[in-house]
This record gives structure tokens, C-alpha cells and sequence, in this order.
């Protein structure tokens, strides 16, 4: 358990954002921890919509319980926080 | 007594090489300053200066142009132009003070540097002239300001700025050092005078006096005129020792620091001079769009300048011409929302009527930036205006120290460009900029960013009152909207008026 910041770049958004999170947190943690900086800010929020988080430059994105410690992300590396549909909660 | 005209004497009188007798010729001029590639001495005595001044001309001409701006500014003071200008181009005079005035006189040292150390002697007679130039810019730019301190203290960061470790200052601190500061008497002739003030001076100097004039500001617009007849005259410097470095061999090393210069001094103005042009400028003063200055002074002029010396067109051309399009709408809403970390009061810009005129000028900004300023005119004009703020940092370019944005919306295109070098990973906002780093790793490695700077845990307490007082500012100088949210309002009920 250990703080950890990653650079979100959220779909929609204009700005690359530094994020605090920590290694124990889920991809679904991350996803709402960059909503919160982002969402009804500057990007409209999308009722019914989820969150996925990827690595910048891959299509797939982790598994959402997948915890940041365990990802391969250094600090500070760019995720992408995409919305998905059909809805998946945040 | 009969005087001879100064063409008949000036070819001899500034031919002042000489043969050094007691010192080597690296001595006199040591390579690490003079920045001579090898190029013995004599081939330097072919530099011809298009502009051509003695000194008394020189001093007779500047007194004129002191006496013309002082005089306007004495007959102007009653005009109560800080009480009756839109409070957007009174945040236009706050950003170009700030960020101008004591770089103005920092490039004195390196006009200096020019006039000690250049080979060529015409380049040292028209630096000694263009020395003189810088100290007069920052003075004046000092001088002019300082009335308004006492209503006002943002004005204060005329003086202030560049001893501070605001963001945007760093910013300007890092790309002038790189550009002129910490250069050789050759960089300095290529990167701050043919390329930073041939290709880019005239954009803050010649568009901000049409502006200024329109907006009923004399006082400004004589005084960046009176200083941008003297940008055109020292900014020739440059361009006769690209000829010589050409004829050397050394055509690849000029083509490499202007491209360096030109890419650099891009980023400073789309977050400096961008926002000014299209959101502060109050719509009715607005002579050209950004894009439009751009387009004739930057690529069309500067594109031909290059050619006529020799050189060809930077090789991120194509992207340079892309970023025009949109870089400068991120920076400005970064700037707003990030609004208390600058020592000016940023115009949003976002009015119904101005919205209009952006969508005009740049075809598709309501489906792009204007998403993002839907979101805050709801915000503005529900009252949560917490929402309207930000709780975090955002990500800075290693390189323009600038946040790295682009274009939002459903058009979404922002990237990082990560770059791992020794051990650390950097982050850039472009192929330039991770370019430019490319270039001279060593030069540029160890600084950090401002996000470096709050992760090493410099800035205490880490939260938002702990970087404004990293920054430097205090209550009464951080940055609010400059007209009170008057614009959001209007947009929201233009809105509404569409939807009814």
C-alpha cells in the first residue's frame, strides 16, 4: 500500500491530470478517482455509462478489479479513462 | 565644417577586427561564448547588416522615440483608461507586462554577449545598439505599469514575475534561458533575434499595437510600437551570419537552432499571446484572429524569410500548422480554469457573441473547445462554483512547461508523449518539444516541473493554498474571472432562448 500518481487523460477532456492514487486501488478506483477531476468540470457527465481504464496507445483496457500495484504502470506513465456502454456502475 | 555621409565612413569605421599579437585568436574569442563552429576570424568580416545606424544617429532616433511615448503617456494619464477599459484588455496589459518587461532587459546581457563576443564586427556594432534597445524595453515596460500598482496590485507582477515560481513565469524563465540566456554570441544572432523576434515579435508587438489602438489605449499602443521599431532593426542581427555559417559548411547546426528557437518560441505565444488575442481583446477591438496573425506574419513571412538565408522549412512544418488551429484554445482554458495560480484576471471569452465569432474564425470550436465551456457556463450559472475549480495539478511538458492539452470533446485527441531517459520518464506535449529535448538531453535533464517539483514535496502543504504561496501569490494578486461571470449568464440564456 503505497501512494502512487499516474497522469489520467480523460476521454473528452482537454488536459493530461495528475492523479493520486494508491497501489491498492482497482482500475475501477482509478477510473472514478480521474472522473472526479474531470466529470461535470469540463466533460458532461454520461448517465448509464461506465468507465475503463487502459494503458495510453492500448485498445484493451485492464481488468476492472485489477489493482494498480499489479498492473505493470509506472508512476506518473498516461492512462486513458474511456467511457464504455452499456452501463457498467462506477 | 564639411561632414562626410555616414555611408562614405561607416564599412571602415566598423571594420574593427584585428590580428591578436599576445593572446590566440580563442582566447580573444573563446569558442564556448563567441560559439564560432571553427570559423576562423576573417570569414566573419563578410557579415553585411541590412540596417545600418551610427551611434549618434542611434541616440538622436531613440531620444525621439522616449520623448514620443513618455509624451503620450503624460497627456494620457488624466484618460482614467485603468477605470474605463474593458476588464479583459486591462488583463491583457497585466500578462504582457508581467511576462515581458524583465526579459526585455534579460536579453540586454545577451545583446551584450553579442557585442563582446560576436566575430563579425558589424554583428557587434548593431548588438551594442540592440543592448542599449533592451534596456530601454525593460525599463519603459517597467516604467509604464508602475502608475496602475497603487489601484491595482497585479500590476505589481510587471517586476515581480519572473522572481517567482508561477507557472507561467517558469515557463518564460526556461524557454528565454534556452533561447538567449544561456547561448553563445551565434545561438543568440539565430535563436532570440532571426528566429524568437523576426518570426514571433512581431505577432505580441505589431498585433497587440493594432489591438491596443482599437481598444482606445494610446498610451500602450505608442509604447509597444515605439519598441517594436526597435525589435525591427535588432532583429536583423541574426540573419547575415547564416550566410557565413552556409558558406562553412555549417548549414545543418543554423537550420537546428532555429528550429529549436522557432518551435519554442511557438509555445510560449499560444499560451501567452493565443488567449489574448481570441478571448481577452474585447470582441469589437479584435483586428484578426490568432490563427490570421499567425497565418501572415509566422507562415507566410517567416517561411520566406528562411528561404531567402539559405535554409528550408522546419522539418514539424505540417504540425506547427496543425497546432495553430487548436493549441492556443486549450491553453486558454487552462489558463481560466487554472485562473488563481496567474497574476492576471483571465476573460473567459465565452459569450454567446464571442462564441460566435470563434466558431467563425476556427469552424467547429462549439463541437470541440465548446463542450468543455457548456460545462462550465452550467456550473457558473447553477452557483457550484466549486465545480468551476480545480483540485489537482495538470501534467507538464518537460520542455514549454506548459500543461499538455489538445483538442476535447468528441474530436478528443489528447496525448502524452512519454520519453524515458536515464531512468526517468519525461512527459512532452508534442513531437517538438520531445524533440528539442533530443537534441542536447544533457542541457535540459535535470530540471523539474512544476508536477516534478510538487511530487519531489516542494511545495508544502501540498494542496492549493501551498502552491499559490510557492508561487508567490498573495490575496489581492491571484487571478478571478475578469468580468465577474457575466458571460455565463448570457450564454445560459441564449441557450435557453434556442431551446424555447
Amino acid at each position: 500500500m503505497a501512494l502512487f500518481p499516474l497522469t489520467s487523460n480523460f476521454e473528452g477532456d482537454f488536459v493530461l491530470q495528475l492523479v493520486a492514487v494508491d497501489t491498492d486501488n482497482t482500475m475501477d478506483e482509478v477510473a472514478s478517482a480521474a472522473a472526479h477531476h474531470s466529470v461535470n468540470r469540463r466533460v458532461a457527465d454520461r448517465p448509464g455509462h461506465g468507465l475503463r481504464v487502459r494503458r495510453q496507445g492500448v485498445k484493451e483496457p485492464f481488468p476492472r478489479t485489477l489493482k494498480v500495484g499489479e498492473s505493470g504502470l509506472h508512476p506518473m506513465e498516461c492512462i486513458e479513462v474511456i467511457w464504455e456502454a452499456p452501463a457498467s456502475p462506477r | 565644417m564639411a561632414t562626410l555621409q555616414r555611408m562614405d565612413w561607416y564599412d571602415i569605421a566598423r571594420t574593427t577586427n584585428w590580428t591578436p599579437k599576445y593572446v590566440q585568436e580563442d582566447e580573444l574569442f573563446p569558442p564556448e561564448l563567441s560559439g564560432t563552429m571553427g570559423i576562423p576570424l576573417e570569414k566573419w568580416e563578410s557579415y553585411d547588416e541590412p540596417f545600418k545606424q551610427s551611434y549618434p544617429e542611434y541616440v538622436k532616433v531613440q531620444r525621439e522615440k522616449d520623448a514620443g511615448a513618455y509624451s503620450v503617456k503624460a497627456a494620457l494619464e488624466r484618460s482614467k483608461i485603468y477605470e474605463t477599459a474593458d476588464p479583459g484588455w486591462i488583463s491583457v496589459l497585466k500578462a504582457h507586462y508581467g511576462a515581458i518587461a524583465r526579459e526585455e532587459y534579460h536579453a540586454s546581457q545577451s545583446e551584450a554577449r553579442m557585442a563582446r563576443f560576436g566575430k563579425a564586427p558589424g554583428q557587434r556594432n548593431m548588438a551594442t545598439l540592440g543592448m542599449m534597445d533592451e534596456i530601454r524595453h525593460g525599463q519603459i515596460q517597467l516604467f509604464f505599469p508602475h502608475e496602475h500598482v497603487s489601484k491595482d496590485r497585479q500590476f505589481d507582477w510587471a517586476h515581480k514575475a519572473m522572481d517567482t515560481n508561477e507557472w507561467a513565469a517558469i515557463a518564460a524563465r526556461h524557454m528565454f534561458d534556452d533561447i538567449f540566456a544561456a547561448r553563445n554570441a551565434t545561438e543568440i544572432g539565430l535563436m532570440l533575434t532571426f528566429a524568437f523576434e523576426t518570426g514571433f515579435t512581431n505577432m505580441q508587438f505589431l498585433g497587440l499595437a493594432a489591438d491596443a489602438a482599437e481598444a482606445g489605449d494610446w498610451t500602450f499602443s505608442s509604447l509597444i510600437s515605439s519598441i517594436q521599431t526597435d525589435e525591427s532593426r535588432h532583429a536583423q542581427i541574426g540573419g547575415p551570419l547564416i550566410p557565413i555559417l552556409v558558406a562553412n559548411g555549417k548549414k545543418a547546426e543554423a537550420q537546428k537552432l532555429i528550429d529549436i528557437a522557432l518551435w519554442r518560441s511557438w509555445k510560449l505565444f499560444s499560451v501567452l499571446t493565443g488567449p489574448i488575442m481570441d478571448y481577452y481583446t474585447p470582441l469589437e477591438d479584435r483586428k484578426q484572429s490568432f490563427k490570421e496573425f499567425m497565418h501572415e506574419w509566422i507562415v507566410t513571412q517567416f517561411e520566406r524569410a528562411l528561404v531567402d538565408v539559405g535554409l528550408e522549412r522546419p522539418w514539424y512544418w505540417d504540425q506547427l500548422l496543425d497546432e495553430i488551429e487548436w493549441q492556443h484554445h486549450g491553453m486558454h482554458i487552462g489558463v481560466w480554469f487554472w485562473r488563481p495560480t496567474v497574476w492576471w484576471n483571465p476573460a473567459a471569452g465565452a459569450s454567446p457573441e464571442e462564441r460566435a465569432w470563434l466558431e467563425e474564425k476556427y469552424p467547429g470550436w462549439n463541437a470541440t473547445f465548446g463542450t468543455v465551456w457548456d460545462v462550465i457556463t452550467e456550473n457558473v450559472v447553477k452557483g457550484d462554483m466549486a465545480q468551476t475549480y480545480p483540485e489537482t495539478l495538470p501534467v507538464i511538458c518537460n520542455m514549454c512547461q506548459l500543461p499538455v492539452n489538445a483538442t476535447p470533446g468528441p474530436a478528443w485527441r489528447v496525448r502524452d508523449v512519454p520519453h524515458m531517459h536515464e531512468g526517468r520518464l519525461y512527459h512532452f506535449c508534442s513531437e517538438g518539444c520531445k524533440w528539442v529535448f533530443e537534441q542536447e538531453p544533457s542541457r535540459y535533464e535535470g530540471h523539474l516541473t512544476l508536477v516534478d517539483r510538487f511530487l519531489a514535496g516542494h511545495i508544502q502543504p501540498m494542496d492549493l493554498g501551498g502552491a499559490l504561496k510557492y508561487m508567490g501569490l498573495a490575496p489581492g494578486e491571484i487571478g478571478d474571472d475578469a468580468h465577474n461571470y457575466a458571460w455565463a449568464h448570457a450564454a445560459h440564456a441564449e441557450r435557453l432562448k434556442k431551446a424555447s
